[in-house]
């Protein structure tokens, strides 16, 4: 609930072991891309996704259902995580909860840039992070990107956004706003950590996600070949890259590729970069570096069972979960053989 | 708490017995037994509501993992029919 006092880890864990018992796996995946979208609605009745299926069944069908439905579903799950959780274990699944924050905001952003409706840009967010409903509603309710910031000024995110507005003001372009936002969040994520050896080994798990961010980010701007900056997507906090590495790297996919295969993560990330010179193909990379967190995640959970790391790893199989399920239904939807959506899917 | 303790002490004093006395050294061997059992069932026991939150049909096994802890006590109390 606080921050204040002593965490509960126990009763924390215990209740997300139970809740990850309740993930789909092999079995139900394989059914699940066999199915219709109204089918995988139906099915996803069916288990923890009751609740939110029957509220959003009247007003949403098909495809649309089935997204609104995990959005919320995650966003409760989450919420409630938050809700149970007590002093020095709140603010470290705080920390990590914050990248929904982080998703709001942006999306917020986009969605008063590109003029959408109010309710347009309500359905695309996931209530999962810190902001209280009241935040969410005055965001929504604010008409330009200034009004935006200024919401934002009491939040970790109000400098930030008013240096970058400034720019935004220059160019026109969004990505200064986005890249603000992005930055605190990946800050304030390593900054101030206790002590301990389960936040060590809770630390060096985010590290490697940040190293695995600037490295998709990197081989994407070197794959597009586009006259960007890579510099300007650098994130600050992994061990793999500095600013000066990344820059240099992501002018020559080739060199890129070996120096990630020369790195500790070689052997989690070493058939999926080979596929990536073979094939050519990113989003095996991509597919890998989550299946890798995933893995590292629940190796942490099993070594710390009564700490954050069963949590986190909770987090990110749920949101793998989410994902999963969505490239499912947006698959069949564009009519997609069971094979290809298969192929889309990271299961561990 | 500690106004407690002094009380006790000065109880302990004007009755003329010692710590070293061995009952009253078994006595405090239960005693940290008992307080040893009630820390390990801190734990269990929210880990066990926080399962039972979950599955309702946890209970019995929430209830018997909570109690285990208390066989410490009851083997410390043995020491009480030794002295």
């Amino acid at each position: 609930m606080s921050a204040a006092g002593s965490s509960n880890p126990e009763f924390v864990v215990a209740r997300v072991r139970a809740r990850r018992g309740q993930l789909y796996g092999d079995e139900e995946y394989r059914k699940l891309v066999r199915m219709t979208p109204a089918e995988i609605a139906r099915f996803m009745e069916e288990s923890s996704y009751e609740t939110e299926i029957n509220a959003l069944g009247s007003r949403h069908g098909g495809v649309d259902l089935i997204e609104y439905a995990l959005n919320a579903n995650l966003a409760k799950q989450f919420e409630g995580i938050l809700d149970w959780s007590e002093g020095a274990l709140y603010d470290l699944i705080a920390r990590y909860l914050r990248k929904f924050d982080a998703w709001n905001v942006k999306t917020v952003i986009r969605g008063v840039y590109t003029g959408a409706s109010q309710e347009e840009i309500e359905s695309d967010l996931i209530r999962a992070g810190e902001f209280d409903d009241r935040r969410i509603r005055r965001l929504l309710e604010a008409d330009s990107i200034d009004a935006v910031v200024e919401t934002l000024e009491d939040t970790i995110y109000g400098d930030p956004l008013r240096e970058a507005y400034a720019e935004y003001e220059e160019s026109d372009v969004l990505v200064p706003l986005e890249n603000a936002v992005d930055r605190v969040f990946y800050e304030r994520l390593l900054e101030n950590l206790p002590g301990g050896e389960p936040i060590r080994q809770y630390e060096a798990f985010l590290k490697a996600e940040v190293d695995f961010r600037n490295a998709t980010n990197a081989l994407r701007l070197a794959r597009s070949g586009a006259e960007i900056d890579p510099a300007e997507y650098f994130i600050e906090g992994g061990e793999l890259f500095t600013r000066d590495t990344l820059a240099r790297l992501a002018r020559n996919v080739d060199e890129l590729v070996e120096y990630i295969a020369e790195s500790g993560y070689a052997d989690q990330l070493g058939p999926a970069l080979r596929e990536l010179e073979e094939a050519n193909s990113l989003i095996a990379f991509e597919h890998a570096t989550d299946a890798a967190l995933l893995a590292y995640g629940d190796r942490l959970g099993t070594v710390h069972p009564v700490s954050v790391t069963p949590v986190i790893s909770y987090i990110l199989a749920k949101e793998r979960e989410v994902e999963n399920i969505r490239a499912i239904a947006r698959g069949k939807e564009a009519g997609l053989s069971a094979d290809d959506i298969e192929s889309e899917l990271v299961i561990t | 708490m500690l106004e407690a303790t002094n009380a006790l002490g000065n109880a302990v004093l004007s009755t003329g017995g010692t710590l070293t006395d061995p009952s009253a050294a078994a006595a405090l061997a239960v005693g940290l037994a008992a307080l040893g059992a009630g820390y390990a069932e801190r734990g269990i026991g929210s880990a066990a509501v926080g399962a039972m939150a979950e599955d309702d049909d946890l209970f019995v096994n929430g209830l018997i993992l909570t109690v285990l802890p208390e066989t410490i006590v009851i083997l410390a109390l043995v020491v009480v029919f030794i002295v």
